[in-house]
Protein backbone atom coordinates (compact mmCIF):
# COMPACT_ATOMS: atom_id res chain seq x y z
CA UNK A 1 0.00 0.00 0.00
CA UNK A 2 1.83 3.29 -1.08
CA UNK A 3 0.87 6.57 0.82
CA UNK A 4 1.18 9.54 -0.67
CA UNK A 5 4.20 11.43 0.81
CA UNK A 6 4.68 14.53 2.44
CA UNK A 7 7.11 17.54 4.27
CA UNK A 8 7.34 15.16 7.00
CA UNK A 9 8.33 11.89 4.96
CA UNK A 10 11.16 14.62 4.07
CA UNK A 11 11.93 15.59 7.66
CA UNK A 12 12.50 11.29 8.30
CA UNK A 13 14.49 10.78 4.92
CA UNK A 14 16.98 13.86 6.31
CA UNK A 15 17.12 11.48 9.72
CA UNK A 16 18.63 8.70 7.84
CA UNK A 17 20.74 11.16 5.97
CA UNK A 18 21.85 12.85 9.21
CA UNK A 19 22.65 9.27 10.82
CA UNK A 20 24.40 8.41 7.68
CA UNK A 21 26.14 11.68 8.06
CA UNK A 22 27.64 10.50 11.62
CA UNK A 23 28.81 7.29 10.46
CA UNK A 24 30.56 8.97 7.40
CA UNK A 25 31.85 11.95 8.78
CA UNK A 26 34.31 10.52 11.09
CA UNK A 27 35.84 8.16 8.93
CA UNK A 28 36.11 10.70 5.76
CA UNK A 29 37.20 13.30 8.38
CA UNK A 30 39.97 10.85 8.95
CA UNK A 31 40.75 10.06 5.77
CA UNK A 32 40.92 13.71 4.43
CA UNK A 33 43.08 14.81 7.11
CA UNK A 34 45.60 11.57 6.89
CA UNK A 35 46.48 13.03 3.51
CA UNK A 36 47.91 16.93 4.84
CA UNK A 37 50.49 17.68 6.14
CA UNK A 38 50.78 18.81 10.00
CA UNK A 39 51.48 22.41 9.39
CA UNK A 40 48.55 22.32 6.94
CA UNK A 41 46.48 20.15 9.43
CA UNK A 42 46.78 22.44 12.46
CA UNK A 43 46.65 25.56 10.40
CA UNK A 44 42.98 24.76 9.26
CA UNK A 45 41.35 21.32 9.74
CA UNK A 46 38.71 22.36 6.36
CA UNK A 47 41.52 23.60 3.95
CA UNK A 48 42.44 21.27 0.87
CA UNK A 49 46.28 19.62 1.41
CA UNK A 50 48.31 21.74 -1.70
CA UNK A 51 49.49 17.77 -2.60
CA UNK A 52 47.97 14.69 -1.63
CA UNK A 53 50.66 13.41 1.17
CA UNK A 54 49.93 9.65 0.41
CA UNK A 55 53.52 9.82 1.99
CA UNK A 56 52.11 9.40 5.77
CA UNK A 57 51.43 6.36 5.19
CA UNK A 58 54.06 5.02 4.16
CA UNK A 59 55.17 6.66 7.23
CA UNK A 60 52.84 5.39 9.62
CA UNK A 61 53.73 1.98 7.83
CA UNK A 62 57.02 2.36 8.82
CA UNK A 63 57.01 3.88 12.09
CA UNK A 64 54.65 1.90 13.25
CA UNK A 65 56.24 -0.95 12.62
CA UNK A 66 52.63 -1.95 11.18
CA UNK A 67 54.25 -4.68 8.89
CA UNK A 68 55.02 -6.37 11.77
CA UNK A 69 51.70 -6.53 14.22
CA UNK A 70 49.88 -7.42 10.48
CA UNK A 71 51.58 -10.28 10.25
CA UNK A 72 51.54 -10.75 14.28
CA UNK A 73 47.74 -10.34 13.35
CA UNK A 74 47.71 -12.88 10.67
CA UNK A 75 49.34 -15.34 12.43
CA UNK A 76 47.02 -14.79 15.95
CA UNK A 77 43.82 -13.97 13.71
CA UNK A 78 44.81 -17.18 11.03
CA UNK A 79 45.69 -19.82 13.37
CA UNK A 80 43.00 -18.94 15.87
CA UNK A 81 40.21 -18.97 12.92
CA UNK A 82 41.26 -22.11 11.16
CA UNK A 83 41.93 -24.57 14.17
CA UNK A 84 38.78 -22.95 16.15
CA UNK A 85 36.15 -22.92 13.54
CA UNK A 86 37.14 -26.46 12.98
CA UNK A 87 37.25 -27.62 16.56
CA UNK A 88 33.81 -25.79 16.58
CA UNK A 89 32.18 -27.49 14.03
CA UNK A 90 33.60 -30.83 15.45
CA UNK A 91 32.41 -30.08 18.60
CA UNK A 92 28.41 -29.08 17.02
CA UNK A 93 28.26 -31.87 15.29
CA UNK A 94 28.96 -34.23 18.26
CA UNK A 95 27.12 -32.32 20.64
CA UNK A 96 23.75 -32.51 18.53
CA UNK A 97 23.88 -35.80 16.14
CA UNK A 98 25.60 -38.18 18.84
CA UNK A 99 24.24 -40.12 21.71
CA UNK A 100 26.65 -41.08 24.44
CA UNK A 101 26.86 -40.75 27.89
CA UNK A 102 27.04 -37.48 29.93
CA UNK A 103 25.95 -35.45 26.82
CA UNK A 104 22.82 -33.44 28.79
CA UNK A 105 25.59 -32.83 31.25
CA UNK A 106 27.90 -30.92 28.89
CA UNK A 107 25.02 -29.51 27.48
CA UNK A 108 24.43 -27.73 30.96
CA UNK A 109 27.98 -27.31 32.15
CA UNK A 110 27.75 -25.15 29.04
CA UNK A 111 24.58 -23.25 29.36
CA UNK A 112 25.91 -22.12 32.88
CA UNK A 113 28.74 -19.65 31.02
CA UNK A 114 25.65 -17.78 29.81
CA UNK A 115 24.95 -16.80 32.92
CA UNK A 116 28.43 -15.82 33.73
CA UNK A 117 29.57 -12.36 32.49
CA UNK A 118 33.36 -13.17 32.84
CA UNK A 119 34.56 -10.05 33.99
CA UNK A 120 35.71 -11.24 37.22
CA UNK A 121 37.17 -14.50 35.59
CA UNK A 122 39.83 -11.75 33.61
CA UNK A 123 42.39 -12.18 36.92
CA UNK A 124 42.37 -15.86 37.56
CA UNK A 125 42.51 -16.67 33.93
CA UNK A 126 45.79 -14.78 33.44
CA UNK A 127 47.46 -15.98 36.61
CA UNK A 128 46.29 -19.61 34.68
CA UNK A 129 47.92 -18.21 31.62
CA UNK A 130 50.86 -17.19 33.14
CA UNK A 131 51.66 -20.12 35.09
CA UNK A 132 50.99 -22.13 31.83
CA UNK A 133 53.67 -20.17 30.32
CA UNK A 134 51.13 -18.96 27.91
CA UNK A 135 51.59 -15.29 28.36
CA UNK A 136 53.54 -12.45 26.41
CA UNK A 137 52.84 -14.87 23.41
CA UNK A 138 50.80 -14.68 20.47
CA UNK A 139 50.72 -18.91 20.72
CA UNK A 140 48.66 -18.73 24.12
CA UNK A 141 46.36 -15.95 22.49
CA UNK A 142 45.92 -18.41 20.13
CA UNK A 143 45.34 -21.56 22.44
CA UNK A 144 42.95 -19.26 24.41
CA UNK A 145 40.53 -18.43 21.47
CA UNK A 146 40.71 -21.92 20.28
CA UNK A 147 39.90 -23.98 22.59
CA UNK A 148 36.34 -23.22 24.14
CA UNK A 149 32.55 -23.06 24.23
CA UNK A 150 30.37 -20.58 22.53
CA UNK A 151 26.78 -21.02 23.23
CA UNK A 152 26.37 -19.17 20.15
CA UNK A 153 27.89 -21.14 17.52
CA UNK A 154 27.01 -24.30 18.77
CA UNK A 155 23.40 -22.99 18.44
CA UNK A 156 24.11 -21.62 14.62
CA UNK A 157 25.91 -24.82 13.54
CA UNK A 158 23.82 -27.31 15.70
CA UNK A 159 20.41 -25.36 13.70
CA UNK A 160 22.15 -26.84 10.34
CA UNK A 161 23.57 -29.99 11.59
CA UNK A 162 20.27 -30.87 13.04
CA UNK A 163 18.39 -30.44 9.73
CA UNK A 164 20.49 -32.98 7.64
CA UNK A 165 19.39 -36.23 7.05
CA UNK A 166 19.88 -39.21 9.16
CA UNK A 167 20.36 -41.59 6.45
CA UNK A 168 23.90 -39.56 6.03
CA UNK A 169 25.72 -41.46 8.93
CA UNK A 170 23.41 -44.35 9.45
CA UNK A 171 24.64 -45.67 5.48
CA UNK A 172 28.30 -47.50 6.01
CA UNK A 173 29.61 -48.65 9.23
CA UNK A 174 30.44 -46.26 11.65
CA UNK A 175 33.54 -46.51 13.54
CA UNK A 176 36.20 -44.48 15.23
CA UNK A 177 38.04 -43.79 11.84
CA UNK A 178 35.02 -43.41 9.36
CA UNK A 179 33.50 -41.16 11.24
CA UNK A 180 36.16 -38.70 11.26
CA UNK A 181 36.06 -39.21 7.47
CA UNK A 182 32.40 -38.93 7.18
CA UNK A 183 32.60 -36.07 9.03
CA UNK A 184 35.11 -34.21 6.69
CA UNK A 185 33.71 -35.09 3.61
CA UNK A 186 30.28 -35.28 4.20
CA UNK A 187 29.09 -33.08 7.19
CA UNK A 188 31.43 -30.29 6.38
CA UNK A 189 30.68 -29.44 2.96
CA UNK A 190 26.75 -29.96 3.91
CA UNK A 191 27.03 -27.41 6.70
CA UNK A 192 29.51 -25.11 5.02
CA UNK A 193 26.99 -21.95 4.88
CA UNK A 194 27.00 -22.41 8.89
CA UNK A 195 31.00 -22.74 9.38
CA UNK A 196 31.32 -19.79 7.19
CA UNK A 197 29.38 -17.47 8.82
CA UNK A 198 31.01 -18.67 12.69
CA UNK A 199 34.56 -18.24 10.60
CA UNK A 200 33.04 -14.62 9.49
CA UNK A 201 32.20 -13.88 13.03
CA UNK A 202 35.19 -15.28 14.54
CA UNK A 203 37.12 -12.71 11.96
CA UNK A 204 35.62 -9.95 13.05
CA UNK A 205 36.05 -10.71 16.93
CA UNK A 206 39.61 -11.67 16.98
CA UNK A 207 40.39 -9.08 14.73
CA UNK A 208 38.66 -6.10 16.72
CA UNK A 209 39.74 -8.01 19.76
CA UNK A 210 41.74 -5.12 22.47
CA UNK A 211 41.52 -6.16 25.93
CA UNK A 212 42.70 -9.99 25.87
CA UNK A 213 46.46 -9.05 23.48
CA UNK A 214 46.03 -5.86 25.72
CA UNK A 215 46.55 -7.88 28.58
CA UNK A 216 48.61 -10.83 27.66
CA UNK A 217 51.56 -9.47 25.24
CA UNK A 218 54.00 -7.07 26.61
CA UNK A 219 56.51 -6.86 23.95
CA UNK A 220 56.16 -4.64 21.54
CA UNK A 221 57.50 -6.86 18.79
CA UNK A 222 54.60 -9.01 19.49
CA UNK A 223 51.81 -6.28 19.40
CA UNK A 224 48.28 -7.49 17.21
CA UNK A 225 47.55 -4.31 15.44
CA UNK A 226 44.88 -3.22 17.54
CA UNK A 227 46.84 -2.74 20.26
CA UNK A 228 50.05 -1.40 18.30
CA UNK A 229 47.49 1.14 16.93
CA UNK A 230 46.72 2.14 20.62
CA UNK A 231 50.24 2.50 21.94
CA UNK A 232 50.74 4.73 18.67
CA UNK A 233 48.37 7.08 19.89
CA UNK A 234 49.78 7.07 23.24
CA UNK A 235 53.18 8.28 22.01
CA UNK A 236 51.14 11.43 20.55
CA UNK A 237 51.63 13.57 23.14
CA UNK A 238 55.14 13.45 22.71
CA UNK A 239 55.52 13.36 18.90
CA UNK A 240 52.43 15.21 17.52
CA UNK A 241 52.78 13.64 14.32
CA UNK A 242 48.76 13.86 13.87
CA UNK A 243 48.30 12.69 10.54
CA UNK A 244 50.49 10.14 10.53
CA UNK A 245 48.36 8.44 13.39
CA UNK A 246 45.55 9.21 11.10
CA UNK A 247 47.33 7.00 8.14
CA UNK A 248 47.42 4.11 10.51
CA UNK A 249 44.02 4.34 11.47
CA UNK A 250 42.88 4.24 8.16
CA UNK A 251 45.41 1.33 7.74
CA UNK A 252 43.67 -0.44 10.78
CA UNK A 253 40.63 0.14 9.39
CA UNK A 254 41.24 -1.91 5.82
CA UNK A 255 40.65 -5.42 6.54
CA UNK A 256 37.59 -4.31 8.54
CA UNK A 257 36.45 -2.21 5.61
CA UNK A 258 36.97 -5.27 3.08
CA UNK A 259 35.57 -8.33 4.93
CA UNK A 260 32.49 -6.16 5.60
CA UNK A 261 32.53 -5.42 1.68
CA UNK A 262 32.69 -8.71 0.53
CA UNK A 263 30.49 -10.87 3.72
CA UNK A 264 28.41 -7.71 4.34
CA UNK A 265 24.94 -10.14 3.40
CA UNK A 266 26.58 -13.21 5.47
CA UNK A 267 27.38 -10.73 8.65
CA UNK A 268 23.85 -9.16 8.65
CA UNK A 269 22.29 -12.29 8.25
CA UNK A 270 24.31 -14.21 10.61
CA UNK A 271 23.76 -10.87 13.11
CA UNK A 272 19.93 -11.17 13.51
CA UNK A 273 20.71 -15.36 13.77
CA UNK A 274 21.97 -14.73 17.45
CA UNK A 275 18.82 -13.16 18.13
CA UNK A 276 16.28 -15.39 17.02
CA UNK A 277 16.84 -17.45 20.26
CA UNK A 278 15.02 -14.88 22.49
CA UNK B 1 16.79 -31.11 21.96
CA UNK B 2 15.12 -32.75 18.45
CA UNK B 3 15.48 -36.43 19.81
CA UNK B 4 15.11 -37.53 16.23
CA UNK B 5 17.38 -36.48 14.35
CA UNK B 6 20.12 -38.15 17.19
CA UNK B 7 21.73 -41.03 15.83
CA UNK B 8 21.47 -43.76 18.76
CA UNK B 9 24.53 -45.69 18.74
CA UNK B 10 25.01 -46.86 22.58
CA UNK B 11 26.35 -50.14 21.83
CA UNK B 12 28.77 -48.55 19.36
CA UNK B 13 29.85 -46.00 22.01
CA UNK B 14 33.32 -47.74 22.28
CA UNK B 15 33.95 -47.34 18.95
CA UNK B 16 33.27 -44.03 18.83
CA UNK B 17 35.35 -43.02 21.27
CA UNK B 18 38.67 -41.62 20.18
CA UNK B 19 36.15 -39.60 17.78
CA UNK B 20 34.65 -38.03 20.65
CA UNK B 21 37.25 -37.68 22.73
CA UNK B 22 38.47 -35.22 19.81
CA UNK B 23 35.24 -33.51 19.30
CA UNK B 24 34.50 -32.96 22.77
CA UNK B 25 37.96 -32.89 24.92
CA UNK B 26 39.51 -29.36 23.39
CA UNK B 27 36.78 -27.45 23.48
CA UNK B 28 34.93 -28.57 26.63
CA UNK B 29 37.88 -29.21 28.22
CA UNK B 30 39.22 -25.48 27.04
CA UNK B 31 35.99 -24.35 28.30
CA UNK B 32 36.18 -26.04 31.79
CA UNK B 33 40.03 -24.88 31.91
CA UNK B 34 39.97 -21.02 30.97
CA UNK B 35 36.33 -20.31 31.54
CA UNK B 36 35.11 -22.52 34.53
CA UNK B 37 37.37 -22.47 36.48
CA UNK B 38 38.34 -19.02 36.58
CA UNK B 39 35.04 -18.11 37.53
CA UNK B 40 35.30 -20.31 41.08
CA UNK B 41 39.04 -19.52 41.29
CA UNK B 42 37.80 -15.72 41.59
CA UNK B 43 35.92 -16.69 44.40
CA UNK B 44 39.02 -17.43 46.30
CA UNK B 45 41.47 -14.85 44.71
CA UNK B 46 39.04 -12.18 46.41
CA UNK B 47 39.55 -13.29 49.98
CA UNK B 48 43.50 -12.75 49.16
CA UNK B 49 45.88 -10.49 49.87
CA UNK B 50 47.89 -10.97 46.94
CA UNK B 51 50.47 -9.20 44.34
CA UNK B 52 50.71 -12.19 42.18
CA UNK B 53 54.51 -12.62 43.41
CA UNK B 54 54.61 -12.75 47.02
CA UNK B 55 53.28 -15.73 49.27
CA UNK B 56 49.18 -15.12 49.42
CA UNK B 57 47.65 -14.24 52.30
CA UNK B 58 44.10 -15.22 53.23
CA UNK B 59 42.45 -12.33 54.71
CA UNK B 60 38.95 -13.24 54.66
CA UNK B 61 36.55 -10.92 53.64
CA UNK B 62 38.86 -7.93 54.34
CA UNK B 63 39.09 -7.14 50.81
CA UNK B 64 35.53 -6.81 50.53
CA UNK B 65 35.04 -4.19 53.57
CA UNK B 66 37.80 -2.20 51.90
CA UNK B 67 35.68 -1.97 48.72
CA UNK B 68 32.59 -0.65 51.01
CA UNK B 69 34.79 2.05 52.30
CA UNK B 70 36.62 2.52 48.92
CA UNK B 71 34.60 5.74 47.20
CA UNK B 72 36.73 5.11 44.07
CA UNK B 73 34.43 1.77 43.92
CA UNK B 74 30.99 3.89 44.61
CA UNK B 75 32.59 6.82 42.26
CA UNK B 76 32.83 4.37 39.55
CA UNK B 77 29.88 2.47 40.44
CA UNK B 78 27.85 6.06 39.77
CA UNK B 79 29.10 6.36 36.64
CA UNK B 80 28.05 2.80 35.87
CA UNK B 81 24.63 3.24 36.86
CA UNK B 82 24.22 6.42 34.29
CA UNK B 83 25.87 4.63 31.31
CA UNK B 84 23.57 2.08 31.78
CA UNK B 85 20.62 3.72 32.50
CA UNK B 86 21.40 6.05 29.18
CA UNK B 87 23.32 3.65 26.47
CA UNK B 88 20.52 1.15 26.82
CA UNK B 89 17.58 3.67 25.82
CA UNK B 90 19.56 5.41 23.18
CA UNK B 91 20.74 2.70 21.48
CA UNK B 92 17.04 1.06 21.43
CA UNK B 93 15.46 4.43 20.75
CA UNK B 94 17.23 4.97 18.01
CA UNK B 95 17.44 1.93 16.28
CA UNK B 96 13.11 0.89 17.16
CA UNK B 97 12.62 4.49 14.96
CA UNK B 98 15.71 3.72 11.70
CA UNK B 99 14.38 0.39 11.75
CA UNK B 100 10.74 1.22 10.97
CA UNK B 101 11.66 3.79 9.00
CA UNK B 102 14.17 1.89 7.06
CA UNK B 103 11.16 -1.28 7.07
CA UNK B 104 8.13 0.90 6.35
CA UNK B 105 9.15 3.48 4.35
CA UNK B 106 10.97 2.56 0.93
CA UNK B 107 12.72 5.97 1.05
CA UNK B 108 15.41 6.67 -1.92
CA UNK B 109 18.72 4.69 -0.70
CA UNK B 110 17.28 2.24 1.85
CA UNK B 111 19.15 -0.27 0.74
CA UNK B 112 22.26 2.00 1.07
CA UNK B 113 21.00 3.21 4.78
CA UNK B 114 20.67 -0.51 5.69
CA UNK B 115 24.65 -1.46 4.99
CA UNK B 116 26.07 1.83 6.48
CA UNK B 117 23.99 1.68 9.30
CA UNK B 118 25.65 -1.37 10.16
CA UNK B 119 29.32 -0.52 8.95
CA UNK B 120 30.13 0.86 12.52
CA UNK B 121 29.66 -2.58 14.63
CA UNK B 122 32.37 -4.35 12.60
CA UNK B 123 35.28 -1.40 13.32
CA UNK B 124 36.73 -2.64 16.47
CA UNK B 125 37.04 -0.47 19.97
CA UNK B 126 40.55 1.13 18.99
CA UNK B 127 39.31 2.49 15.90
CA UNK B 128 35.74 3.55 17.36
CA UNK B 129 37.35 5.06 20.11
CA UNK B 130 40.17 6.77 18.15
CA UNK B 131 37.98 8.70 15.75
CA UNK B 132 35.76 9.90 18.61
CA UNK B 133 38.65 10.73 20.29
CA UNK B 134 40.05 12.93 17.30
CA UNK B 135 36.17 14.28 17.20
CA UNK B 136 36.55 15.56 20.72
CA UNK B 137 40.00 17.11 20.40
CA UNK B 138 40.16 20.69 21.75
CA UNK B 139 42.72 22.00 19.18
CA UNK B 140 41.95 20.43 15.94
CA UNK B 141 38.90 18.55 16.84
CA UNK B 142 36.11 17.84 14.49
CA UNK B 143 33.42 19.11 16.88
CA UNK B 144 34.80 22.13 17.75
CA UNK B 145 35.40 22.87 13.92
CA UNK B 146 31.69 22.32 13.17
CA UNK B 147 30.88 24.17 15.91
CA UNK B 148 32.91 27.20 14.63
CA UNK B 149 31.66 26.97 11.34
CA UNK B 150 28.17 27.95 12.83
CA UNK B 151 29.76 30.67 14.98
CA UNK B 152 30.01 28.94 18.31
CA UNK B 153 33.96 29.30 19.56
CA UNK B 154 35.12 27.01 21.82
CA UNK B 155 38.69 28.33 22.23
CA UNK B 156 39.85 24.80 22.11
CA UNK B 157 38.14 23.15 24.49
CA UNK B 158 38.43 19.50 25.07
CA UNK B 159 35.39 17.72 25.56
CA UNK B 160 37.44 14.44 27.04
CA UNK B 161 39.59 16.85 29.06
CA UNK B 162 37.40 18.26 31.33
CA UNK B 163 35.19 16.67 34.68
CA UNK B 164 32.29 18.78 33.34
CA UNK B 165 31.96 17.51 30.07
CA UNK B 166 33.85 13.73 29.90
CA UNK B 167 31.48 11.75 31.35
CA UNK B 168 28.79 13.22 28.94
CA UNK B 169 30.98 12.61 26.14
CA UNK B 170 31.89 9.03 25.99
CA UNK B 171 28.06 8.28 25.50
CA UNK B 172 28.04 8.98 21.84
CA UNK B 173 30.89 6.66 20.77
CA UNK B 174 28.96 3.71 22.97
CA UNK B 175 25.45 4.52 21.10
CA UNK B 176 27.34 5.29 17.97
CA UNK B 177 28.87 1.88 17.94
CA UNK B 178 26.06 -0.02 18.96
CA UNK B 179 23.23 0.93 17.29
CA UNK B 180 23.72 -1.21 13.75
CA UNK B 181 23.35 -4.59 15.29
CA UNK B 182 19.77 -3.59 16.41
CA UNK B 183 18.61 -1.70 13.61
CA UNK B 184 19.27 -5.51 11.71
CA UNK B 185 17.72 -7.16 14.77
CA UNK B 186 14.52 -5.25 14.44
CA UNK B 187 14.48 -4.64 11.23
CA UNK B 188 14.51 -8.48 10.64
CA UNK B 189 11.61 -8.79 13.32
CA UNK B 190 9.81 -6.20 11.48
CA UNK B 191 9.22 -7.35 8.08
CA UNK B 192 7.79 -10.67 9.54
CA UNK B 193 4.79 -8.66 11.09
CA UNK B 194 1.45 -9.44 8.44
CA UNK B 195 0.77 -6.48 6.39
CA UNK B 196 -2.38 -6.70 7.18
CA UNK B 197 -2.14 -5.56 10.86
CA UNK B 198 -1.09 -1.90 9.75
CA UNK B 199 -4.17 -1.75 6.70
CA UNK B 200 -7.08 -0.94 9.08
CA UNK B 201 -4.90 1.02 11.05
CA UNK B 202 -3.90 2.83 7.92
CA UNK B 203 -7.70 2.89 6.88
CA UNK B 204 -8.53 4.74 10.29
CA UNK B 205 -6.22 7.03 9.40
CA UNK B 206 -3.58 6.50 11.94
CA UNK B 207 -0.42 7.92 11.77
CA UNK B 208 2.99 6.27 11.62
CA UNK B 209 3.88 7.32 15.03
CA UNK B 210 0.80 5.94 16.21
CA UNK B 211 1.27 2.87 13.96
CA UNK B 212 5.19 2.29 15.64
CA UNK B 213 3.88 3.04 19.36
CA UNK B 214 0.50 0.76 18.79
CA UNK B 215 1.64 -1.82 16.19
CA UNK B 216 5.26 -2.49 16.22
CA UNK B 217 6.53 -2.17 19.43
CA UNK B 218 4.14 -4.23 21.32
CA UNK B 219 4.55 -6.78 18.66
CA UNK B 220 8.42 -7.00 18.87
CA UNK B 221 8.34 -6.23 22.94
CA UNK B 222 10.04 -9.37 23.58
CA UNK B 223 12.64 -8.76 21.30
CA UNK B 224 13.19 -5.44 22.95
CA UNK B 225 13.74 -7.35 26.34
CA UNK B 226 15.94 -9.05 25.39
CA UNK B 227 18.27 -6.37 23.59
CA UNK B 228 17.33 -4.00 26.22
CA UNK B 229 18.92 -7.19 28.68
CA UNK B 230 21.83 -7.56 26.85
CA UNK B 231 22.78 -3.91 26.45
CA UNK B 232 22.60 -3.13 30.33
CA UNK B 233 24.99 -5.86 30.83
CA UNK B 234 27.11 -5.34 28.00
CA UNK B 235 27.55 -1.41 29.12
CA UNK B 236 27.91 -2.85 32.68
CA UNK B 237 30.81 -4.58 32.03
CA UNK B 238 32.36 -2.91 29.27
CA UNK B 239 35.77 -1.01 30.32
CA UNK B 240 37.98 -1.04 26.69
CA UNK B 241 35.82 1.92 24.96
CA UNK B 242 36.71 4.32 28.50
CA UNK B 243 40.02 2.81 29.14
CA UNK B 244 40.90 3.98 25.50
CA UNK B 245 38.95 7.28 25.06
CA UNK B 246 40.28 8.92 28.68
CA UNK B 247 41.42 5.74 30.99
CA UNK B 248 39.02 6.69 33.54
CA UNK B 249 39.97 10.42 33.42
CA UNK B 250 40.15 13.51 33.87
CA UNK B 251 40.19 12.85 37.98
CA UNK B 252 38.84 10.02 37.57
CA UNK B 253 35.48 11.36 36.31
CA UNK B 254 34.84 8.66 33.39
CA UNK B 255 35.80 6.01 35.86
CA UNK B 256 33.72 2.76 35.68
CA UNK B 257 34.18 -0.72 37.75
CA UNK B 258 35.38 -2.78 35.19
CA UNK B 259 38.13 -0.34 34.30
CA UNK B 260 38.58 -0.02 38.29
CA UNK B 261 39.17 -3.20 38.56
CA UNK B 262 41.15 -3.78 35.55
CA UNK B 263 43.75 -0.83 36.88
CA UNK B 264 43.87 -2.88 40.29
CA UNK B 265 45.18 -5.52 38.42
CA UNK B 266 47.51 -4.70 35.62
CA UNK B 267 47.96 -0.73 36.47
CA UNK B 268 51.46 0.86 36.54
CA UNK B 269 51.54 1.31 40.27
CA UNK B 270 49.57 -1.05 41.99
CA UNK B 271 49.22 -5.14 41.02
CA UNK B 272 46.77 -5.97 43.76
CA UNK B 273 45.29 -9.70 42.38
CA UNK B 274 43.16 -9.92 45.63
CA UNK B 275 41.32 -6.73 45.83
CA UNK B 276 40.76 -6.86 42.21
CA UNK B 277 39.18 -9.71 41.97
CA UNK B 278 36.90 -8.59 45.26
CA UNK B 279 35.77 -5.93 42.98
CA UNK B 280 35.48 -8.43 40.65
CA UNK B 281 33.01 -10.40 42.57
CA UNK B 282 31.22 -7.19 43.37
CA UNK B 283 31.18 -6.28 39.73
CA UNK B 284 30.00 -9.68 39.12
CA UNK B 285 26.84 -9.74 41.86
CA UNK B 286 25.93 -5.90 40.27
CA UNK B 287 25.46 -7.91 36.82
CA UNK B 288 23.31 -10.41 38.23
CA UNK B 289 21.12 -7.74 40.23
CA UNK B 290 20.82 -5.80 37.10
CA UNK B 291 19.61 -8.73 35.20
CA UNK B 292 16.85 -9.54 37.83
CA UNK B 293 16.03 -6.13 38.20
CA UNK B 294 15.17 -5.82 33.99
CA UNK B 295 13.55 -9.09 33.92
CA UNK B 296 11.26 -7.68 36.24
CA UNK B 297 10.78 -4.23 35.19
CA UNK B 298 10.15 -4.67 31.81
CA UNK B 299 6.61 -6.52 30.28
CA UNK B 300 7.15 -10.19 29.58
CA UNK B 301 3.77 -10.43 27.65
CA UNK B 302 3.95 -11.80 23.72
CA UNK B 303 1.34 -10.80 21.29
CA UNK B 304 0.45 -13.93 18.73
CA UNK B 305 -0.61 -12.46 15.33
Amino acid sequence: MKERRNIIDLFWWLVLIGWSLTILFPIVWDLYESLKTNPEFFQNVWSFPDKLQWANYKKAWLNYHLLNAMLNTLYYVGASLLIGTFLTALNAYALTRIEFKGRKFIWAMIMLSLFLPGINALIPQYILMRDLHLTNSLTGLIVLNCLGESVFFLMLLGGFMRSLPRELEESGTIDGASIFKMFIRIIMPLAMPGIVTVAIFKFIGLYNSFLEPFIYLSDSDKYTIGVNIYHANMLMQYTNDWVTLFAGVIITMIPSVLIFMFFQRWIMEGATLGSVKG
Amino acid sequence: MDKSAVICCKRRTFKNGSFLTFAIVPTFGGYLLFALYPNVLSIYYSLLDWNGITKPKFIYFENYVRLFNDRYVWRALGHNLFYMATVPICVILISLVLSYLLTNKGYKGTSIFKVLFFFPNVLSTVVVSLLWAFIYDGSFGLLNALLKLFGIDMNGFYWLGDTRTAMYAVLPPYVWAGVGLYIVIFMNAMTTIPKSLYESAILEGASHMTRLFRITIPLITPLIRVSAIFLVLGTLKSLDLVLILTRGGPAGSTDVIGLYMFNMAFGEQVQNYGYASAIGMFLFFILVSAKLVVDKLLPDRGYEY
